[in-house]
């Protein structure tokens, strides 16, 4: 006997399934997102939003805002302090990002060893990361006086003369990049160090049984295990460096000359010390735009080379 | 331990959010006399309670003060008058003053002052007047007002047998660099000190005759004779003459703890540094600021409280003016004065800045015109972004990194554009004024 089992249509079947998003499990998770999304609505997207709107008008924060356009984006390319600030911006990710993964690198390698006492020397070498910059930065001006900081008085004992770091031209940038490579390579160390723990040894023992060097196991075995850790440092170190503001402002106020002012300190200067909210809102913008289209660009090129277990 | 159920969870979670309203309340009641100052230290959070306590007395109200620290004070005060949150009165740098008044941020207070019989604007020194007024117009009263003078250490004089210098008289520019490669020993010992930017090279080229801009604010006049004069002269203590300590960076550079060190002769500084140099380990006192071919007439700085726009009329605005007029009133200066915070802008509150160092009452006799002279601060509506532009290449020159000619050279066309851009601004505010 045949059995028809197609219900007949227009009868709803007796027991439909409930909507993914009214089942108890959704409920419960959206009630613990939606602290963190209403924060995200009301302190990121919402700033974005206004950040969009303030740009296209004339505003000096105490009289009322008048219409002013696209005129605010006009000025970007004619300000040679806005190209000197994001030249500095670019400088400094282009050095800062690839030293600090360098050293987050080794050191996670050096900590995954199994060493003995290790548990000590993981917190010594997070506590940069914990500390606040705004000490830290103290810390440092301290460390880079010229004639008796403790940066040039070591460089003294190997016949080196240290430069005037903070107030030479040529150094100043670079004084600032040790500095911040200092202050964050705790974070990608400890992330590196959980996708190194992650790797299942049977590769590594595969490997050995086959012969492979220990730089061979690290190039064909580690770099493509941890290459998603890798790919989120990159991403947010990239992010991070491009918003760097307080290590600037508080060791050089972005001099000497202009060489050390971040296209972040400049939209503070423009918005904050010169009224000019408009603009620095547009200038914004583009810092925005700018780390969107990298960020972009980074998950297009992770395809090829980030390799994920699944 | 007991779990906690999901109708407690939520419990806690609506207590929560109430507790957080209730910290978003719109602050003291209508009736509280509210004003913002900067406050860096405990010994200055006193002296302002102690302004708080006289305003109750004095008032009868309750007196709530929102004290910031000095580096964040602007921008906190920006962020509370755009949203109306500011104070019924508000302390303003004399700096600011022209910033915030062409920009409408606070109001003009001549309609008041006329219309009060016991407010008396002879009692505050000329100066003070000035620094305070924008357009014609008094935006702010003020409550310190002071002139750049020189500190010395006398123990170091007279340790190099050098004669201490006269009290009243200033000392010619060629004396004062004599003097201060006298006492230089290179590493060792320095002859004078200054901060690497505008606010103190501005004295030196008001007593040169020269100014940062023009009499009309139009254009910069930094390449003329007298002001270049001034500049090759301080910055060639620096690079030339090398009689003042190394620069060791350009934020943290201090001219008062190079002079606390007591290896240095000379330091320029206002009176308001009286209450940190008394911290010295030796003996020190203060000249008249050295004069130049337009005399002894440094920059006279000063502070000032006002009132903001957004304190319309009504009681409100009357317990404004009530409340301005106490915290400026010859008994809070006093308290002022004696705590040794700074020179008080009232004539009649003078006399309680107390000694040491010996020679303090030259402040006064120098803002009476009595003594030497002074120069009020002149600045533009959009100082903050000369002061920046300046603050970009100036200190280079004291580096020895660019030449004094190079430097204005380059800035001049950029100054001349702020002025332009300071001068629409006038004009937009006396468009709107009238």
């Amino acid at each position: 006997m045949a059995i028809d089992t197609a219900p007949a249509i227009g009868v709803a079947p007796a027991t439909r399934p409930t909507p993914r998003w009214r089942n108890r499990e959704s409920l419960t998770a959206w009630l613990f997102i939606l602290p963190s999304l209403i924060g995200f609505l009301i302190f990121t997207a919402g700033p974005v939003v206004a950040a969009g709107v303030i740009s296209l008008l004339d505003w000096n924060l105490f009289s009322s805002p008048t219409w002013a356009g696209l005129h605010n984006f006009a000025r970007l390319g004619p300000d040679p302090t806005f190209w000197s600030a994001l030249g500095n911006t670019a400088y400094f990710t282009l050095v800062s990002v690839p030293l600090t993964i360098l050293v987050s690198l080794a050191l996670a390698l050096l900590l995954n060893l199994g060493l003995k006492r290790i548990t000590i020397f993981r917190s010594l070498l997070l506590l940069p990361y914990a500390t606040i910059t705004v000490a830290v930065a103290f810390v440092w001006i301290w460390l880079y006086i010229p004639h008796d900081g403790l940066v040039n008085a070591v460089l003294g004992w190997f016949g080196v003369s240290g430069p005037a770091w903070l107030i030479s031209d040529s150094w100043a940038m670079p004084a600032l990049i040790l500095m911040s490579v200092w202050k964050s390579f705790g974070f990608g160390m400890v992330v590196f160090l959980a996708g190194l723990q992650a790797i299942p040894q049977q590769l590594y023992e595969a490997g050995r049984v086959d012969g492979t060097s220990p730089w061979n196991s690290f190039r064909h075995i580690t770099l493509p295990m941890l290459s998603p850790a890798l790919f989120f440092v990159v991403v947010t170190s990239v992010i991070g460096s491009f918003q760097v503001f307080d290590q600037a402002l508080i060791m050089t106020n972005g001099g000497p000359g202009s060489r050390t002012t971040t296209l972040v300190m400049y939209i503070y200067r423009t918005g904050f010390e010169n009224y000019d909210q408009g603009y620095a809102a547009a200038q914004s913008l583009v810092l925005f735009a700018f780390i969107v289209v990298i960020t972009a660009g980074q998950f297009l090129f992770q395809r090829r080379l980030v390799h994920y277990d699944n | 331990m007991s779990q906690l159920s999901r109708r407690g969870f939520l419990g806690l979670g609506a207590a929560a959010a109430a507790g957080t309203l209730a910290g978003c309340s719109s602050g003291p009641p209508a009736g509280t006399a509210t004003w913002s100052m900067w406050s860096s230290s405990a010994a200055e959070k006193k002296v302002w309670t102690d302004f708080g306590n006289y305003v109750e007395q004095q008032l009868k109200v309750r007196s709530v003060a929102t004290l910031t620290p000095s580096n964040g004070y602007p921008t906190k005060l920006d962020l509370q008058l755009v949203s109306g949150t500011a104070g019924l009165v508000t302390a303003l740098n004399g700096t600011l003053i022209p910033t915030y008044a062409a920009r409408g941020a606070h109001r003009p207070l001549d309609d008041l002052i006329a219309a009060d019989p016991d407010f008396d604007l002879d009692d505050f020194y000329p100066t003070s007047r000035r620094i305070s007024s924008f357009n014609d117009k008094t935006y702010a009263i003020g409550f310190d007002v002071a002139p750049t003078v020189m500190y010395y250490n006398k123990d170091l004089l007279k340790q190099q047998g050098i004669a201490l210098p006269s009290k009243t008289e200033p000392m010619s520019w060629a004396t004062f660099r004599d003097l201060a490669r006298q006492l230089t020993e290179p590493g060792k010992q320095y002859g004078f000190t200054c901060a690497p930017a505008i606010d103190d090279l501005v004295s030196w080229i008001y007593c040169a005759g020269g100014n940062v801009m023009s009499a009309d604010a139009g254009r910069s006049t930094l390449r003329d004779p007298e002001a270049m004069e001034a500049l090759q002269y301080v910055i060639g203590l620096f690079v030339t003459d090398q009689v003042t300590p190394p620069i060791k960076n350009l934020v943290t550079e201090s001219s008062l703890s190079n002079f606390l060190q007591g290896n240095v002769a000379f330091m320029q500084n206002g009176p308001w540094q009286v209450v940190n140099v008394r911290k010295a380990k030796f003996d020190w006192d203060i000249i008249p600021f050295p004069a130049g071919a337009a005399g002894s007439t440094p920059r006279v700085s000063g502070s000032s409280f006002a009132i903001p726009s957004g304190v319309r009329d009504g009681a409100q605005l009357e317990l404004a003016w009530r409340l301005l007029k106490t915290l400026t009133s010859t008994g809070a200066l006093d308290i002022y004065a004696k705590a040794g915070r700074n020179n008080p802008a009232r004539l009649s509150a003078g006399s309680a800045f107390q000694p040491p160092p010996d020679n303090l009452g030259i402040v006064q006799q120098i803002l009476a015109g009595k003594l030497a002279g002074g120069h009020a601060f002149d600045v533009t509506t959009n100082w903050n972004q000369v002061k920046q532009l300046l603050g970009q290449d100036l200190p280079r020159t004291f580096l020895g990194q660019v030449t004094v000619d190079d430097a204005i050279s380059g800035l001049t066309p950029r100054l001349d554009i702020l002025m332009r851009q300071h001068l629409d601004t006038v004009r937009q505010a006396t468009a709107r004024k009238g």
